[in-house]
């Protein structure tokens, strides 16, 4: 009876214990939710652009910073910057790539900015996701006032325990493919370097 | 509000099975009766399940490296003219005359107008669905189509997207790619923008299943699209702006983002 049960037990532990490295396998709970860090920021960000108090122009730049602040914490620019330079980026220093990421990074963030301070009210729809082990993909929908649907897929990457966003599709179009196509081309007709120029040229604009 | 509509959409589909059944003699482009309604969501489902296919597929490749697709491009000197021209045509023409549009017009009515022109263009969307074999697509479409047309007052108001019929948009171009048919290369078009030699094809004979072509009198048609063209840019201006303002060759972005987005319409 007693032994009976000792061994019951042991294998209960053993099936528990089982069940648990399966779960901890299957989900990384680390890393927390990816939908969770993509409504996180975005909540932030609706936050800002509608707080009264940052409507004042006079405002204006610190709500740029705080905005900036709040995407740093959520885009991996340096993993945008290596999938958009593609091939081109193992060939290139470290010097190189780090002016790259930060003219390349200013860029995005300016466009993004841009974007989210002319928000007016649009819903946001968090409609699923999918995780493949580091890899994940988030889909979203905003809705707009005009009732126009504009389909937004973060793709995301775990690192350093969190979930970054490296890429993000919006209507079927890749940031990164679309950057890639086009740094590829300018590479194609001229150099690095150009594309360099290109990039400082368009930061100081 | 949501409720009456879908009252009235049951009542349509209600009709629509009892019509399909009475009338013995149907067309060749309808679907066959009485299995329409469970055809559709078998459809749906083996759909469903290639997309979760790719989209699994997709991420292994991803993981290795995300290979970028282009279209080919021989056109190019061409097509750069072109989007010179548009570029020009945009800002100086197009972008005043919608912004002036813009200040009469309150933006209900432009959306009315945006609503109306949509529901018209139904034959288009309705044919394409079928020659894909997409029977739930056409059949929501007609949904909605009759709809809009009965309670949203000859297509104003948008009542399909309130009740949550959706939208199954489709063209010749997707047809033609769901046939097989490559993009062949990109073209630019002065005055219509970025296409490609299977889209410009698609395209072209579109204009054939759209109603405008046949109302009125010669002079009705050019008009219209007029219209359609201004009040679409008026509900966009800042759009074109945006991307060129984020693009390093705003001639290529604008291939890329069309290519994409193609490629994206034609996957679903």
């Amino acid at each position: 009876m007693v032994v009976g049960e000792s061994m019951h037990r042991q294998t209960l532990v053993r099936v528990g214990f089982i069940v648990i490295l399966g779960v901890s396998w299957a989900f990384p709970a680390w890393a927390g939710v990816p939908t969770d860090k993509v409504k996180e920021t975005a909540d932030k960000i609706i936050a800002i652009v509608s707080d009264p108090s940052l409507k004042d122009p006079a405002q204006s730049k610190q709500r740029r910073e705080r905005i900036r602040r709040t995407v740093d914490e959520l885009c991996d620019w340096e993993e945008m910057s290596r999938r958009s330079l593609g091939r081109h980026w193992a060939q290139r220093t470290d010097q190189e790539k780090k002016e790259f990421v930060l003219l390349f990074g200013q860029l995005l963030e300016r466009t993004y900015i841009d974007k989210v301070e002319g928000y007016s009210g649009e819903k946001v729809n968090y409609l699923g996701e999918r995780i493949d082990g580091d890899y994940a993909e988030v889909d979203v929908k905003f809705v707009t006032n005009k009732n126009t649907e504009i389909p937004v897929i973060y793709r995301m990457r775990a690192k350093d325990q969190k979930w970054w966003v490296y890429d993000m599709v919006i209507e079927g179009v890749s940031l990164v493919n679309n950057y890639r196509t086009q740094f590829s081309d300018i590479m194609a007709k001229s150099s690095f370097e150009g594309l360099m120029k290109k990039l400082r040229e368009k930061s100081a604009e | 509000m949501k409720r009456i509509g879908l009252v009235f959409v049951i009542a349509i589909l209600c009709f629509v099975s009892l019509e399909a059944e009475s009338s013995g003699q149907s067309t060749a482009t309808d679907a066959p009766k009485n299995g329409f309604g469970a055809q559709g969501v078998e459809l749906a489902s083996i759909q469903l399940a290639s997309l979760k296919e790719a989209s699994a597929e997709e991420e292994e490749t991803e993981a290795v490296e995300s290979s970028g697709e282009t279209v080919p491009d021989p056109l190019e000197p061409m097509n750069r003219a072109f989007f010179e021209f548009n570029d020009r045509l945009y800002f100086w023409m197009l972008k005043p005359v919608a912004t002036g549009y813009k200040t009469v017009v309150p933006e209900e009515a432009r959306m009315c107008v945006r609503n109306f022109f949509h529901n018209l263009s139904f034959p288009v969307r309705f044919v394409n669905n079928l020659l894909q074999g997409k029977f739930f697509g056409a059949f929501e479409e007609t949904c909605g189509f009759l709809v809009n047309s009965a309670v949203g007052l000859g297509g104003l108001a948008d009542i399909a997207t309130a009740v949550e019929l959706k939208r199954h948009e489709e063209d010749l171009g997707q047809t033609l790619a769901v046939y097989g048919s490559g993009p062949a290369f990109y073209i630019n078009w002065p005055f219509f923008g970025p296409s490609t030699l299977r889209d410009t094809f698609g395209m072209a004979g579109d204009i054939f299943l759209d109603p405008l072509t046949y109302l009125g009198d010669f002079w009705y048609a050019p008009y219209s699209r007029g219209l359609n063209v201004v009040n679409e840019t008026s509900l966009r201006i800042g759009d074109y702006e945006s991307l060129k303002k984020a693009a390093l060759d705003p001639y290529v972005a604008l291939r890329d983002a069309y290519y994409q987005n193609r490629l994206s319409k034609i996957k679903e």
